[in-house]
């Protein structure tokens, strides 16, 4: 975590500059609306988040959590390549689970005259109507007593008891049967139950970010209940976590990062550009600030050159054939010259064997020799291997071919990200052992990222190969593409793992062409499987 | 094991000295949170004169969280699937600490009686029963008699 922008920082700060630190080169005239609708919500925010700010967001240590002082190669290479082409834009911003929160208070701010009644009130009657703000005011319009008794924030009968805490000497709890309860806490319904139960009711309850009512009726707790049972704030969390439903029955606009453990939404402001990708057969990749890239149409990572097609039935396909290839391709492979059994734990496909120092690939398992060189022909599924297959097994054997090959990136670039992970550690260590700036360091972490991307839009070509037509010149072309790719990976990722902090900064020139030509690869590479894509070449189908 | 709390005591004493008609939950020896519990169908349902027998567990965080109840007797009904397996709102999103075992219970009961194959568990029977109400009925009987007659 140390050069993240810790959420109070920019909470306290002007909104502007928060804006664009997310939306450092893209549209900001697309975002002035939203600029400006967040302004309105700040002094919102602060009677909601005066207590610590939130530790969840800050939490997770990333390798590449320098997010916000990014400088232009954040955001995706192939972004940046369309831009002059007149193809679609997608302007995004990332909002964390708090500026979602903002967000949401903003819109509130619109029609919370109509009600006049609190936000938490008019929360809870979102959540009873799944957020669809036009039934509530629809409902509300019609007959208010009966919208606020279906939510649970009115009783159906008055009532002359009172809400609150109570004091007792000995009270008998229904919930835990334990007597000699002294505090108690009931709503005008009149059930009352033990301070303990009701706290340890609450707490359950916070995450779901759903209406909390009391425990025999559907009458709702309000959030000074909330945070007069349980305390810290908890209301808060609640509110926090009612976003989720927000952005279910928003889902056009708002979409979760679907990196495991990503708390990040990423929020697109002109989702009528949304439909013109797929004429371009691009998809539209977002990134996270925490760097993860997705396709926000189809929610998987980020799958150029394919388009979302090939990717749907790409994985279709997987799922149904590749249950029992997984475990046969799974992990190890035996050495080709002394058929010992050898586990990948790197993400480098040069491997050396322990026992006979042989050295292979680990995709074709021939010699190492020649790979560095032109004759890269990994990639390369020679189509003449063995005559005599019937038709339907060499379909499947060029299925398996290209699905090994898309698996083998597959777990380098798993590995590749637990590399990200020791990156940081090095880039800590070259700033306190010899004293390099932080702006210095960071031509690591940008070959880090240049090498998670090339490798997967690697792993994405070979669906796109699969598919194409492979006795047409341009899936040639594309081919030998992929092996220039692979090479300038290979070597990229080699490079990465030296160890010695003063080896890193002497071969610093290095690193910065080798990830320079990965990136210039990488777009080449997309380039051209959209072309097959475009001109029909290549054509997924299940 | 850790001493039984109060509420699971109260309610295994109220099960046993005032049971509710048609069911019976009793407590295992070795392990008070888990009770063995026969319901019987209920009058003018395809389940009437079987005895179904169940299995309940108070999870360690009961009465916060939610019983698990399943059928140990084989029954034809869309909301229960083959492994026993119960679709009741109480015993999911639904549940409330207010709740107890004896309503979960008569819950299930409830079930029994008036069966929801429009929210189903186990589809094959939802649809037969969507289709052919009559014969999906006869089929229950049939099962009913089958593997929940009294012994």
């Amino acid at each position: 975590m140390a050069y993240s922008v810790k959420l109070s920082d920019y909470l306290d700060g002007d909104e502007d500059s928060v804006i664009l630190e997310f939306e450092s080169d893209s549209e900001i005239d697309e975002l002035g609306e939203v600029d400006e609708d967040s302004s309105h919500s700040y002094s919102e925010v602060n009677e909601f988040s005066d207590g610590p700010s939130d530790k969840k967001d800050t939490g997770g240590s990333r390798y590449l959590d320098a997010d916000q002082k990014k400088p232009s190669w954040g955001r995706g290479l192939t972004e940046m390549a369309y831009e002059s082409s007149g193809v679609p834009k997608l302007a995004y911003s990332c909002l964390t689970t708090d500026q979602m929160f903002d967000l949401i208070l903003a819109r509130l701010e619109r029609i919370q005259p109509i009600f006049e009644i609190s936000y938490g009130d008019i929360i809870v009657m979102l959540q009873k109507y799944g957020w669809s703000e036009e039934r509530l005011l629809e409902d509300w319009t019609e007959d208010q007593e009966r919208v606020l008794v279906s939510c649970g924030l009115k009783l159906a009968t008055s009532s002359n008891r009172s809400r609150g805490i109570q004091d007792h000497s000995d009270f008998v709890c229904n919930i835990c049967c334990e007597s000699n309860k002294q505090r108690t806490f009931r709503l005008e319904c009149g059930h009352e139950y033990c301070i303990e139960c009701y706290k340890h009711y609450i707490k359950d309850k916070l995450l779901e970010g759903k209406i909390i009512s009391c425990m025999s009726c559907s009458l709702a707790l309000k959030n000074p209940d909330i945070d007069a049972i349980v305390g810290d704030n908890s209301s808060q969390t609640l509110m926090r976590s009612s976003i989720k439903g927000f952005i279910h029955k928003h889902n056009n606009h708002y979409k979760w990062c679907p990196f495991v453990d990503c708390n990040c939404v990423i929020q697109v402001t002109n989702i009528s550009a949304l439909s013109e990708f797929p004429r371009f057969h691009l998809s539209p990749f977002v990134v996270c600030n925490n760097h993860h890239r997705f396709c926000f149409k189809c929610g998987l990572e980020s799958h150029a050159p394919g388009d979302c097609q090939v990717a749907e039935v790409w994985v279709k396909m997987a799922q149904l054939e590749s249950a029992n290839l997984n475990w046969v391709l799974k992990n190890t492979k035996e050495c080709p010259k002394c058929g010992v059994n050898i586990e990948k734990n790197g993400g480098c496909n040069h491997m050396t064997c322990q026992s006979c120092e042989y050295e292979f690939c680990w995709i074709c398992e021939l010699p190492w020799e020649g790979h560095g060189g032109g004759f890269f022909e990994c990639t390369r599924f020679s189509k003449d291997e063995k005559n005599g297959a019937t038709e339907t097994k060499n379909s499947l054997r060029k299925y398996t071919f290209y699905y090994k090959l898309f698996s083998e990136h597959e777990n380098s670039s798993k590995l590749d990200w637990a590399l990200g992970l020791a990156v940081e550690q090095k880039v800590r260590a070259l700033q306190e052992n010899i004293g390099i700036s932080w702006i210095e360091t960071q031509f690591l972490p940008e070959s880090i990222r240049s090498l998670i991307e090339g490798r997967t839009t690697l792993k994405w070509s070979f669906p796109v190969a699969f598919y194409s037509d492979p006795s047409h010149n341009l899936t040639k072309i594309f081919v030998d593409n992929q092996a220039l790719l692979v090479s300038a990976v290979e070597d990229l990722s080699q490079l990465l793992q030296v160890k010695d902090p003063h080896d890193i900064i002497a071969r610093k020139l290095e690193f910065y062409n080798k990830a320079r030509f990965v990136q210039s690869r990488n777009r080449a590479l997309s380039e051209c499987g959209r072309d097959l894509l475009c001109k029909r070449i290549c054509v997924p189908r299940g | 094991m850790a001493s039984l709390p109060k509420r699971i005591i109260k309610e295994t004493e109220r099960l046993v000295l005032d049971p509710v008609p048609g069911i019976n939950a009793v407590p295992h020896e070795d392990n008070l949170r888990y009770f063995q519990v026969t319901i019987e169908g209920p009058q003018q349902s395809p389940y009437e004169d079987g005895v179904f027998e169940l299995e309940l567990f108070l999870p360690d965080d009961y009465p916060m969280e939610a019983p698990k109840v399943r059928f140990l007797t084989k029954i034809y009904h869309p909301n229960i699937d083959r492994l026993g397996r119960i679709c009741l709102d109480v015993l999911k999103a639904n549940w409330s600490p207010a709740l107890q075992i004896r309503t979960v219970l008569l819950s299930v009961q409830a079930l029994l009686a008036s069966p929801n194959p429009n929210d189903p568990l186990a589809n094959d029977v939802a649809e037969d029963w969507l289709k052919h109400e009559d014969e999906a009925i006869a089929k229950a009987r049939e099962w009913t008699k089958q593997y929940a007659s009294r012994k």
